[in-house]
């Protein structure tokens, strides 16, 4: 055995290796195979004569209703466009683009509130700057608690997706645009919070240790300290989730009026799939765009 | 003494800012919110009441009044409908998993950039002559088609699978599994672009093929951070999963819908607290994943 071939055996050997790890693959390996093998995914068959004649019955229907059964014109489904977004089309792309922003918008204030209660550099009785003199149990506990139950609340507000918080909240509030802002929020809320508070914990220490040293209080060095030190990250995290905002606007329309979703259904109910089809690309326009702008702000704000 | 000059241009970010708060009150002003629409009538208020009450004392058997003697008991129902889930998520993630990593690969420009630098040099082999030209191009492809498969929320593509083949299991399963891949890619593509690459470099100087290049060069510097997102995916199909059931699918969301219009609101808390249980067991095991991986 050469020397080479016996360093490459050494350190195969040496390798790290962690029966955690190891465990994880097998069990995301066996779930996986199991979900295939016993979800009846595949008891129907995926394609039959029966299904291939319902996919050509729907390609048929998604051509514009006035050139169904012709020859494509381009004049025409201009003309059928048009109609649809001045009907209503335009509307209800502006109202979905609406409910996203306000939505990221109102999640973000929400985050930036509750943030910094779960974070545990800050939510303690010395923030960023041990005491002289030893706290007082009670005192300590108190604040583990407040950190316990923020993290908790957020994990709630992000396990439960947008579109269930929307049910639940129109059932609530009726259907105006507010159930839909308000879930979206709730869930994003959750998320930004979450990684807003690991953010806040891995802040360098001297800037807000020596404000504390300086006798700051704690809104104090939360608005002059943590506030800038955390903006930009801030900002990224805010576009990354607006993104999803976009593309969930248009989905909790289908529980209610007002955005694209609310026509996609609508059109879906009457058989109308050009419509339907029409909508869901005016949808996916929106997210094309708002991708783009967000990329944008994303690189404005990491350079600066 | 004379006043500092206070003429500094507006940064960016202060711009982004206005920008934000510009949008906030368009978007209010275009959906008509009004703060004062937010404070329910007495109506709403019971109703809340009522509602979030419940979030203290879940349901542990069924509520209403006549339940049927064989009826599966209600926690019993919540485990399967829990199983079903994981079931509906865990099936997704395969495919999406092997497109995403297929399209991320390719819509990276890990696998051509050295070889287009190269090409310029004079003779090379017709391998490094044919990625140098068509890299660029296969990667914008690659690139446009994950755009393309996530501009589409995986409930829409559900809805046009409805309409296009009939409700079966399997379409379920492919309309998470389309967006996911576009996402999966999109940022499969920017971890691998960002790992650094002196080994790839050094393998491909040794005259390593762009496969194993990629294989033993890029893929485990890369590789703890896929991981991480992947299953940061996986919770993400859990809730998608769950909430196909509003569309008829034997998901958690079939029951949430059932319960609530039952108004069982206890029900509709347990099915709830089961869907957060898996959320937060696979965020626990995302974190404990992550922490050996990085050490």
């Amino acid at each position: 055995m050469s020397d080479a071939q016996r360093t490459i055996d050494r350190l195969y050997a040496e390798r790290p290796r962690s029966r955690f790890l190891a465990l994880s693959a097998w069990l995301a390996t066996a779930v996986v195979l199991a979900s295939w093998l016993g979800g009846g995914f595949l008891r129907e068959p995926a394609w039959n004569s029966h299904r291939a004649a319902n996919l050509q019955r729907f390609l048929g229907e998604i051509v514009p209703y006035p050139l169904q059964g012709r020859d494509w014109n381009w004049a025409e489904a201009a003309a059928w466009f048009g109609d649809l977004w001045r009907d209503h089309l335009g509307q209800a792309t502006a109202a979905t683009l609406a409910i996203s922003v306000a939505a990221i918008l109102l999640a973000g204030v929400l985050a930036v509130l509750l943030a910094p209660w779960a974070a545990r550099n800050f939510a303690r009785p010395d923030p960023f700057l041990p005491e002289p003199r030893p706290v007082g149990r009670g005192r300590r506990g108190l604040w583990t608690a407040v950190v316990v139950v923020t993290r908790a609340v957020l994990i709630l507000l992000r396990s439960l997706p947008g579109y269930v918080w929307a049910f639940l909240l129109l059932g609530l509030f009726g259907p105006t645009a507010w159930p839909l802002v308000l879930a979206l929020a709730l869930h994003n809320a959750g998320v930004l919070g979450k990684l807003t508070a690991d953010m806040v914990e891995n802040l360098e220490g001297p800037t807000l240790s020596s404000l504390r040293g300086l006798g700051a209080h704690r809104t104090q060095i939360a608005v002059a300290g943590m506030a800038p030190l955390s903006l930009n990250r801030f900002l990224l995290y805010l576009f990354c989730r607006w993104e999803t905002c976009v593309r969930q606007a248009t989905v909790l329309g289908m529980l209610s009026l007002v955005s694209l979703g609310f026509w996609i259904q609508d059109a879906r109910a009457r058989n109308h799939y050009d419509e339907m089809v029409l909508a869901m690309a005016c949808g996916a326009l929106l997210v094309v765009v708002g991708d783009l702008v967000s990329a944008v702000a994303r690189e404005v704000v990491r350079r600066s | 003494m004379m006043a500092p000059e206070r003429s500094r241009p507006m940064s960016a970010k202060a711009i982004v800012l206005l920008l934000l708060v510009a949008a906030g009150v368009w978007s209010a002003v275009a959906l008509d919110l009004d703060p004062r629409r937010l404070w329910p009538g007495r109506e709403g208020w019971l109703l809340a009441a009522g509602f979030f009450g419940h979030a203290f004392r879940p349901a542990l058997t069924h509520e209403g009044v006549d339940i049927p003697a064989g009826a599966t008991p209600l926690l019993l129902g919540a485990l399967a409908a829990a199983v079903r889930t994981v079931a509906f998520a865990a099936a997704a993630m395969l495919p999406s998993l092997v497109v995403g990593l297929l399209l991320g690969f390719g819509g990276s420009t890990a696998w051509w950039a050295a070889d287009r630098d190269r090409g310029q040099a004079g003779r090379v082999s017709a391998g490094v002559r044919f990625r140098a030209t068509f890299g660029p191009g296969v990667s914008t492809v690659c690139r446009l088609a994950a755009a393309l498969l996530r501009s589409v929320h995986e409930l829409l593509w559900a809805v046009l699978f409805l309409a296009a083949f009939g409700i079966t299991p399997l379409a379920a399963v492919i309309a998470i599994a389309l967006p996911y891949a576009g996402t999966l890619a999109k940022v499969f593509a920017e971890l691998i672009d960002e790992a650094p690459r002196p080994a790839a470099g050094a393998l491909r100087e040794a005259g390593a093929g762009p496969v194993a290049v990629f294989l033993f060069g890029l893929l485990p510097r890369a590789m703890p951070d896929m991981t991480a997102y992947a299953i940061y995916r996986f919770e993400c199909a859990l809730r998608a999963a769950a909430v196909l059931g509003f569309f008829g699918f034997p998901t958690l969301g079939y029951h949430i819908a059932a319960s609530f219009e039952n108004l069982y609101y206890g029900e509709v808390w347990t099915y709830l607290y089961v869907l957060v249980a898996l959320v937060v067991a696979v965020e626990w095991w995302s974190v404990q994943v992550r922490r050996r991986l990085v050490a």
